[in-house]
């Protein structure tokens, strides 16, 4: 099966400075694949240049995905101004889904993910486990191929962190790569990518 | 101070009765900057975002020349202005001097550098990932853009509020361009340095004080829109 991504020699320099080596990998569709190592050690970088959002880099990073297809979840989400149900709905609205059937998409997914008794409420009265709650809706209610999460279970308690696992189980037939520096939970049985 | 109290009372006075060339000079002011403000924000908004999101030629040289216009000497485009739409000027032949809308168009002149200039600072300093967001969730370029625009809406606001402020408080492009008419083209501040010449002194007080209520509830309003400017 030809793979989803498929990188070589990938290579990210900033200001003289090495921040990103990637020399082989490849990632097959519906595969789940952790990229762990320590600070500074790249996740980041290589996550956005699978991303399309880091342009700079040298060697090759090949996508059997469209790009609309995929989506970028940051360490810190960033939510728009407004409601937590205008941020769940914004992708879907983006793809021109009409106002019915995007709020209800929306609303299955903040059900999922505990958090839709917040739906009408402005998104800068969240905490910070809420948000990233509802940046990961923003990006699963779209249902992309290729999921990227930088650490997503930051800020989160035990009880987010299952959460945030039943949801990712729920995405089916997503692939998903995940920047994490910690351990991963245990019951997410992922094959783990290091970077040094 | 004997003689501004008179003015004053005598002022209230006037504004009681209803004076028609103060509230005739009030209207014109109000609608003729509410209708300049209204047009350069098209041409503001526009030109600001632009700068602030494309990779344009020579990008850097038009954000100065942009914010250099904000300190355009209301004079000086009142007299680029009377060169223009002089029966003489290459814009003679749209008869437009001494009317309102030859006020319209100077006062475009004198909006569209500051909300271009907010409103690109606004975008540049928008959080990056603000951008980066609109783009990995799928929107285009038309929905990035009212992204932008939504982000940074109180900025532009402000933008907007100061535009009036300033426009409805100028007198170099109403009087060059406009006359200062009487019933045409007379506004708040033209009637008042004219009355006020012509020894009328409670009517320059008059409308004084309407420019100053229409300046206070200006700046009233946008210290109470920076009051709820909170970074997220």
């Amino acid at each position: 099966m030809k793979p989803l991504i498929q990188i070589r020699n990938l290579e990210v320099r900033k200001k003289g400075m090495n921040i990103c080596r990637a020399d082989e990998l490849d990632v097959q569709p519906g595969q789940h694949l952790a990229i762990v190592g320590p600070n500074g050690s790249g996740k980041t970088t290589l996550l956005r240049v699978i991303g399309a959002l880091e342009k700079q880099f040298t060697g090759q990073c090949h996508l059997e995905v469209p790009i609309r297809q995929c989506v970028y979840v940051h360490q810190t989400p960033y939510l728009l101004r407004g409601t937590v149900l205008f941020n769940a709905t914004y992708g879907l609205a983006a793809r021109g889904v009409n106002a019915r059937e995007r709020n209800a998409v929306a609303l299955q997914w903040l059900a999922r993910l505990g958090i839709d008794r917040l739906a009408d409420r402005p998104c800068d009265q969240l905490s910070g486990g809420e948000k990233r709650r509802l940046a990961l809706v923003r990006a699963l209610a779209i249902q992309p191929q290729l999921l990227l999460l930088d650490e997503p279970f930051a800020d989160l308690d035990q009880d987010g962190i299952d959460t945030v696992c039943d949801a990712l189980d729920e995405a089916s037939g997503a692939t998903i790569l995940m920047a994490s520096p910690v351990p991963l939970p245990e019951r997410l049985s992922m094959r783990v990518f290091s970077l040094r | 101070m004997q003689l501004l109290w008179n003015g004053l009372t005598d002022a209230i006075s006037l504004l009681l009765n209803r004076d028609p060339l103060v509230l005739d000079a009030a209207w014109r002011s109000l609608w003729i900057s509410a209708t300049a403000v209204s047009f350069a924000a098209l041409l503001g908004i526009a030109s600001g975002s632009l700068l602030a999101r494309r990779k344009i030629f020579a990008r850097s040289l038009l954000v100065v020349l942009l914010r250099a216009g904000m300190g355009l000497p209301t004079v000086l485009i009142g007299l680029v202005g009377y060169s223009l739409l002089s029966r003489r000027g290459p814009l003679g032949g749209l008869e437009l001097l001494y009317s309102p809308w030859a006020i319209v168009l100077g006062e475009i002149c004198l909006a569209v550098p500051i909300i271009g200039t907010w409103t690109h600072s606004a975008i540049r300093g928008l959080d990056p990932r603000a951008a980066e967001t609109a783009l990995t969730l799928g929107a285009g370029k038309l929905r990035r853009w009212r992204t932008y625009l939504s982000e940074t809406r109180l900025s532009i606001l402000l933008a907007l509020l100061t535009a009036f402020a300033r426009c409805i408080s100028e007198l170099g492009i109403a009087i060059m361009v406009g006359g200062n008419i009487p019933y045409r083209t007379q506004t708040l501040t033209t009637a008042t340095a004219t009355e006020t010449a012509r020894g009328e002194l409670a009517r320059g007080v008059a409308m004084s004080l309407i420019l100053l209520t229409i300046a206070l509830l200006v700046t009233l309003s946008i210290a109470w829109l920076s009051r709820g400017k909170e970074p997220q």
